[in-house]
């Protein structure tokens, strides 16, 4: 009936574990992220950047977490689902 | 559209048989506001700084799906051809198949079917490099925004379907705390962004203004 269903059968515990697990990630990368934005602009006041190498260092920044969630979301869509 | 009856419609419509008035399913789970102890979900679905919204959208969209599929996953048994003829949510709302593409005539049928076909085309977009592009450095189609809404319309009414025909199953299974924080997470998201119309969310209004008042 279901045959090329993308929908599979799943254990509540599983379902469960998975998202006990993924909210306490999403607030936590949330979190991480911020501090890591935080860090950059405690450091470059440290060491006294001209305000252009400073926007430069937050884009640069910016652009790795950018690649960072894409990366991540590639995975996500990969992993997620093996047959059990 | 297979957004068939808005509430405005509701008069000209009459409640199917097989879905008694009053149904307890909706009740009880406004009852059952239970969510994890998630922390502060309302921040975390912001833009952060310097993000492209893009980017955003698209990382917490696959995340929403997969967090559905799961969900759903859990309870295929019991929505079936026999328990779910028609994919509705509760008495007032019922939705045809129709992804515009392949399909152009909106089809009637079974809840179960309607899900398959649902999650399939979302699977398909989600997969197609041109929409979701995966490498570093390909820039989103121009019309990432109007596909992502799209899907997110439609992700919902997987909720929808859930609250309102087999929320006493998931009480049954214990998972009604996860699922309300799972629809949370989706309802802040697209409050944030306005990604979803506010006539496509009238199946769940009310449970929507709670958990939200709940959060503040
Ligand atoms: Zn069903």
């Amino acid at each position: 009936q279901r045959c090329e269903s993308k929908v599979r059968n799943l254990s509540p515990q599983a379902f469960k574990f998975y998202m006990e697990q993924h909210i306490e990630n999403v607030i936590k990368s949330c979190e991480e992220r911020e501090n890591r934005r935080m860090q950059l602009e405690k450091e470059m006041k440290k060491i006294g950047l001209s305000d252009k190498d400073q926007s430069q260092m937050r884009k640069m920044l910016s652009q790795k977490e950018s690649n960072f969630i894409r990366l991540k979301r590639a995975k996500m869509d990969k992993h997620l689902f093996r047959k059990v | 559209m297979s957004f068939l009856f808005g509430s405005r419609a509701s008069k000209t419509f009459k409640p199917k048989k097989h879905i008694p008035e009053g149904t307890h399913q909706y009740d009880l789970m406004k009852h059952a506001a239970a969510t994890l102890g998630s922390g502060n979900l309302r921040s975390a679905v912001m833009l952060p700084e310097g993000e492209d919204l893009n980017e955003w959208v698209a990382v917490n969209t696959v995340d929403f799906f997969n967090q559905i599929n799961m969900l759903y996953g859990t309870i295929t048994e019991m929505c079936t051809e026999e328990s779910c003829p028609v994919m509705s949510a509760g008495p007032k709302y019922e939705y045809h198949w129709a992804d515009g593409q392949t399909v152009k005539k909106p089809i009637k049928c079974s809840a179960p079917k309607y899900i398959d076909y649902l999650m399939t085309w979302v699977q398909d977009q989600l997969d197609d490099e041109a929409l979701f592009p995966s490498k570093i450095g390909v820039p989103f189609p121009r019309n990432f925004q109007s596909n992502a809404k799209t899907i997110l319309k439609r992700l919902f009414r997987v909720y929808a379907h859930i609250y309102h025909q087999h929320f006493s199953e998931v009480v049954q299974l214990g998972e009604e705390a996860h699922l309300n924080t799972s629809f949370k997470h989706f309802i802040f998201f697209v409050q944030e962004f306005q990604l979803i119309e506010r006539k496509e969310l009238a199946p769940l209004q009310e449970l929507i203004d709670k958990l939200a008042a709940k959060d503040r």
